[in-house]
């Protein structure tokens, strides 16, 4: 049995290292998929390009204009563009933002009277749009203490716990990887299945005295190692590219990705098992690992998905995944407050494992 | 003399169409027997079911002696078999392949080498064997095949059409290679589309959409026809049978 097995390993890895193209689809792509997410699956908001029309001109007002542009998240744009043409400067992307100071503005404040100032920002996207509304906010109430001398009754101490700058790409990387570990060891193992069948190998090995066991093991060990080691290679990248700082415990991340990995290499020997061309397997392969990434978490946080669609979401062992590795990675969350993700995984998996194992027969159908 | 396949009543449906419909025969040991038929009609199917790839839909069959519904996986460790495409990895080297197949007939490493040896030896593979198999012409890759079913000294090779695409050169001897071995007492099963390849067979039977229409030895065969070849024998029987429907 063993020997079997190993025989089929040294055979996988043989068949993997001498397809030079598969190679580095394997190992190059993941890490041009790391980069690429890391940098642009940025949901920081920083270079808002803003309009400023100071119609006061006093002191105040440009100290006012100051404060929002010493930091790096508006920039100031000049524009000829008149205020009464100012949504052309938005159509031609001249600028994202325009801010109004009325002539008033000044008088208003020295008076004990509010400072009105109009503020539009470019709504395409709906989320930088928000977000850019909130940095101004801030910035308003920091102004308004500074000159009104004294605070307001209120102030919100907001902070960011976890990651203090909320920085995205923390956010991603962990994310990254989870995804990357389901796609290879799913794709892979079932790619791997579905070849074999479409060039007779699978029977040739069928009218052999192996075991089915030791025919599923010695095809989905080596895409398991693989998967591995991809994963390490992206923390790897991660931490010393995007200094993302791992605060949890190694052993239980890899512990856990194990018990993933029943899910993955289940679903991806399901898939094997009802498909029979590998084009058939590229396809279901691609659809679930589309499913999964987007019910996961992994863009859109969950609690923003409809509520209908989120009962899906349950049905997505990547979701329970990815919130265990972002867990440990960022929270140095410990097994006991992710006992409810790992009891769901763990079901998840031994159930799509065993059924997928059981559908597997050494029959031709 | 012994049996070394029995079929009794065998059959085979795949929804409403009948793949195999009751075929009874019995193969003797050390005997090459040639299985004969139009594409479709059905002999894919048999050496299937026979090697424990296909479940029958009704009757019995065994193999060595092994009935083929309860110990297809006994069946499996005293068979060899080679389908009509060519089935060994061929981004990896002959070598590589049989030492493969070696282990998984869990063969130990000191038997395997001698067996790898003496069937390089025999089958005339040493020019190639550190080659891979995909950039070797039908003729080599065929004999690479029978040697990763005769790994393990199996008692019954069964055979898929084996020469199809490869040169006549090649054909002689590849039945050369298959005369020496039912000398050395193993059993073949041989189907084919090449008539001179039949008569080189000790019995054959020839098979129409699913049905055993006739079996024996090919020169009996053709007198009791009253044909002058094998072929013309074959192309009567089969266009007989069709114009009979």
């Amino acid at each position: 049995m063993i020997r079997t097995i190993w025989a089929l390993m040294q055979k996988e890895f043989h068949q993997v290292i001498r397809d030079r193209i598969m190679l580095r689809l394997i190992f190059v792509a993941p890490l041009i998929q790391l980069l690429l997410l890391g940098y642009t699956a940025n949901t920081d908001v920083k270079l808002i390009y803003t309009a400023f029309y100071d119609f006061d001109q006093s002191e105040l007002s440009r100290e006012y204009i100051r404060s929002f542009t010493v930091g790096d998240y508006f920039v100031r744009r000049t524009s000829d563009i008149p205020l009464v043409e100012a949504t052309k400067g938005f159509k031609e992307n001249k600028f994202n933002a325009v801010m109004v100071i009325p002539v008033d503005f000044s008088k208003n404040i020295q008076w004990g009277k509010p400072g009105k100032v109009g503020f539009m920002v470019d709504g395409t996207n709906a989320n930088s749009a928000s977000i850019a509304l909130g940095y101004a906010n801030i910035i308003t109430s920091q102004f308004n203490q500074r000159v009104s001398g004294f605070a307001s009754p209120v102030s919100l101490g907001g902070k960011i716990l976890y990651n203090p700058e909320a920085k995205s790409v923390y956010f991603m990387v962990p994310g990254i990887v989870a995804t990357l570990l389901t796609v290879i060891t799913m794709m892979l193992t079932c790619m791997a299945i579905v070849r074999e069948r479409e060039i007779g190998t699978l029977e040739q090995l069928m009218v052999t005295p192996i075991t089915t066991p030791a025919l599923l093991l010695g095809k989905i060990i080596p895409f398991a190692l693989i998967g591995f080691l991809e994963m390490s290679i992206a923390l790897a990248f991660g931490i010393i590219w995007f200094k993302i700082p791992f605060v949890g415990s190694w052993p239980l991340l890899y512990g856990l990705s194990f018990l993933f990995l029943f899910t993955t290499l289940g679903v991806g020997i399901f898939i094997s098992t009802v498909v029979k061309t590998q084009q058939q397997a590229m396809f279901f392969s691609w659809f679930f690992s589309l499913f999964a990434l987007m019910t996961s978490g992994f863009f859109t946080p969950i609690a923003n998905i409809p509520k209908s669609i989120q009962y899906l979401t349950y049905i997505n062992p990547l979701r329970y995944f990815m919130k265990i590795v972002r867990g440990i990675i960022m929270k140095g969350a410990s097994l006991d407050a992710l006992y409810p993700e790992v009891a769901a995984m763990v079901i998840f998996g031994l159930v799509v494992f065993s059924f997928s194992w059981i559908r597997f027969s050494k029959r031709v159908k | 003399m012994e049996n070394a396949v029995v079929m009794d009543r065998l059959t085979k449906r795949f929804g409403d169409f009948t793949a195999v419909d009751e075929i009874s025969m019995q193969v003797k040991k050390g005997e090459i027997f040639g299985f004969l038929g139009a594409n479709g009609a059905g002999k894919t199917t048999v050496i299937r079911m026979l090697c424990g790839l296909l479940l029958p839909t009704s009757g019995k069959g065994s193999v060595s002696g092994f009935d083929i519904y309860r110990d297809s996986e006994k069946i499996k460790q005293s068979i060899g078999y080679m389908s009509q495409k060519f089935s060994l990895y061929k981004d990896l080297t002959g070598q590589e392949n049989l030492r493969f197949y070696g282990s998984v007939y869990q063969l130990s490493k000191g038997d395997l080498r001698r067996r790898i040896d003496s069937l390089a030896e025999s089958l005339d593979l040493r020019e190639f064997i550190d080659r891979l198999a995909g950039s070797l012409p039908v003729g080599w890759r065929q004999r690479l095949a029978l040697a990763a079913a005769l790994l393990h000294s199996p008692q019954i090779l069964f055979l898929d059409e084996p020469t199809a695409g490869v040169d006549p050169v090649f054909r002689r001897r590849f039945w050369e290679i298959l005369y020496r071995l039912a000398e050395e007492g193993t059993t073949i099963f041989v189907t084919t589309h090449y008539m001179d390849e039949a008569e080189f067979c000790q019995r054959i039977s020839i098979m129409h959409r699913g049905r055993l229409i006739e079996m024996g030895n090919p020169q009996e065969l053709i007198r009791k026809y009253q044909q002058i070849t094998l072929q013309d024998l074959f192309v009567n029987l089969i266009s007989g049978k069709s114009t009979d429907e």
